[in-house]
């Protein structure tokens, strides 16, 4: 399985690096809106010193493992985040037909390589603000440890949560819109504390789309915010949870596709 | 007229898709909510100088969501990289209508239908989490409405330069996603520009991109007068005059693909 998967994303990469301009500046300029978008909530935070009591190092702690996590999601599983295009133009048909399970098919079709740029671009923001941290007198040690768990617990929260959505499109026959509700919002605010926001988006953000475990939660703790030492434990675990949940609801979805037969 | 018969068919056609996008303004009031909520956070417990008090600075956000419909979020290169791709643009070159007014007219049909059921409801629905705020005057209005026309103007030929570009370059994707961090970086979709530091916020209300955002919404709020225009249209007349020119090297340079 495992030599099947490498096999198919070799194959992959290689039909993508033959256009290398094409990555490279694609790949830059992803980074770059994302670098401009910290610049100006950096702008913002130089003016006004702290948001609901975080400094721009503890916001840049969310924003880093957040938009980290987010281009690891997108990086491993653009077909997934297109998925709509297989349900409306009946693509998933030649899918069904392989003896291969359709996710793994769909999972090594692509790797969306300008993704490396979000990366890199985040892993920057990480450094300065653990950096920035620990030039406050902040003990470290623990943050360094974690936040490659909250990295990875964060890109399969994101999957899980892009999953569901895309199986929702076996009933719905479309995606787009309903991502912008799942993916793309929830992106954009688990970069600041989830504490600012009104009841009803909290709850969302701590029970369907779980994306304040990725962050906000285990950095509660790490950060002295909270008593509670067991918050960060909390992190892959929600992780694993959502991911088995999202698999089994694939599965059932699936067995529901209606070919569009065009 | 033959340019406002291309607008009116170009909005029935984006009529189609009402209903979902119906649906999705309540996923992009999201983002507005987000971005007052962590203005809230901000301003907590701060005394601020100058207009930006909490409510204010909710009515800058809500009325940002609200214009991003009509002079940011346009098709990318206002789709001529399809035409020059597919090959129709040699169509649309020998068209008795000039390529430039051509193109945004097509383009101002989907405006005007983003107005009608992106911005008013977006408008609206983020209206009730910040309180409304209407311009006290018909004065007001009447600057308002010249300000986002400027603004629709300007990002509508930003757009069409970067769309131009596919002349030379076939894919313009990454042209595309700098002219859009540039909006909103330096825009003021986010912060109103004359709060940001130092050189930046010297120089960002300058750039055409304020042009697109931050006037328009200052504008609307009472926050800024007359002068507004001044920078609008000194940008609207240098960007017609750029539009019209590359046009013309473009027209020389175009090669017809496909078939």
């Amino acid at each position: 399985m495992l030599a099947l998967y490498r096999k198919l994303l070799v194959a992959s990469i290689r039909a993508q690096m033959q256009y290398k301009l094409n990555f490279i500046t694609s790949a830059a300029t992803t980074g770059m809106i994302m670098v401009l978008d910290f610049l100006i909530l950096s702008a913002i935070l130089y003016r006004f010193h702290d948001v609901s009591g975080w400094n721009i190092y503890e916001v840049g702690l969310l924003y880093g493992i957040s938009s980290v996590a987010v281009s690891v999601y997108r990086f491993f599983a653009p077909e997934i985040n297109d998925f709509e295009k297989y349900v409306i133009h009946g693509e998933l048909d030649q899918l069904l037909i392989r003896p291969v399970s359709p996710l793994l098919l769909l999972l090594t079709r692509n790797l969306d390589l300008s993704r490396i740029g979000g990366m890199v671009q985040g892993i920057s923001v990480l450094i300065l603000s653990i950096a920035g941290l620990y030039a406050q007198g902040k003990e470290i040690g623990l943050l360094l440890l974690f936040t490659p768990v909250a990295i990875v617990s964060g890109g399969v929260i994101y999957f899980s949560i892009a999953l569901t959505t895309a199986a929702l499109g076996f009933w719905t026959h479309q995606v787009k819109d309903l991502q912008t509700f799942t993916i793309y919002a929830p992106a954009n605010a688990s970069n600041y504390p989830i504490s600012l926001y009104p009841g009803w988006l909290k709850w969302m953000f701590y029970t369907v789309l779980p994306i304040a475990f990725m962050n906000y939660v285990p950095m509660l703790t790490l950060l002295g915010k909270a008593e509670s030492w067991y918050l960060p434990l909390l992190t892959p675990v929600v992780a694993a949870l959502a991911l088995v949940l999202s698999l089994r609801f694939w599965a059932y979805g699936i067995r529901h596709y209606h070919s569009t037969g065009s | 007229m033959v340019y406002w018969r291309i607008i009116r068919k170009s909005y029935r056609r984006n009529l189609q898709y009402r209903l979902s996008h119906l649906v999705n303004n309540l996923a992009s009031s999201i983002f507005g909510l987000v971005f007052i909520a962590i203005w809230a956070g901000v301003l907590q417990g701060k005394q601020v100088h100058g207009p930006y008090d909490l409510q204010t600075m909710g009515q800058y956000i809500a009325v940002c969501q609200s214009v991003l419909w009509m002079t940011t979020f346009l098709s990318p290169g206002l789709t001529i990289p399809v035409g020059v791709r597919s090959g129709a643009v040699s169509l649309d070159l020998i068209k008795p209508v000039h390529y430039l007014w051509y193109m945004l007219c097509q383009e101002f049909g989907r405006i005007l239908y983003n107005a009608c059921y992106r911005s008013l409801p977006i408008g609206l629905l983020l209206g009730l989490a910040v309180g409304f705020h209407f311009p006290s005057s018909f004065y007001t209005c009447l600057l308002f409405v010249l300000s986002l026309l400027l603004g629709t103007f300007i990002g509508l030929l930003l757009f069409y330069l970067t769309g131009l570009a596919s002349f030379w370059t076939t894919e313009i994707r990454w042209v595309h996603y700098i002219l859009l961090s540039l909006v909103f970086g330096l825009g003021g979709q986010m912060i109103p520009l004359d709060l940001l530091p130092g050189v930046m916020g010297k120089i960002a209300p300058y750039l055409p991109f304020s042009c697109m955002i931050y006037y328009p919404v200052m504008t609307f709020l009472e926050l800024a007068g007359p002068e507004a225009l001044i920078v609008q249209g000194s940008w609207a007349l240098v960007l017609t005059g750029i539009a019209l020119a590359v046009t013309t090297l473009a027209r020389r340079k175009v090669e017809i693909q496909g078939g």
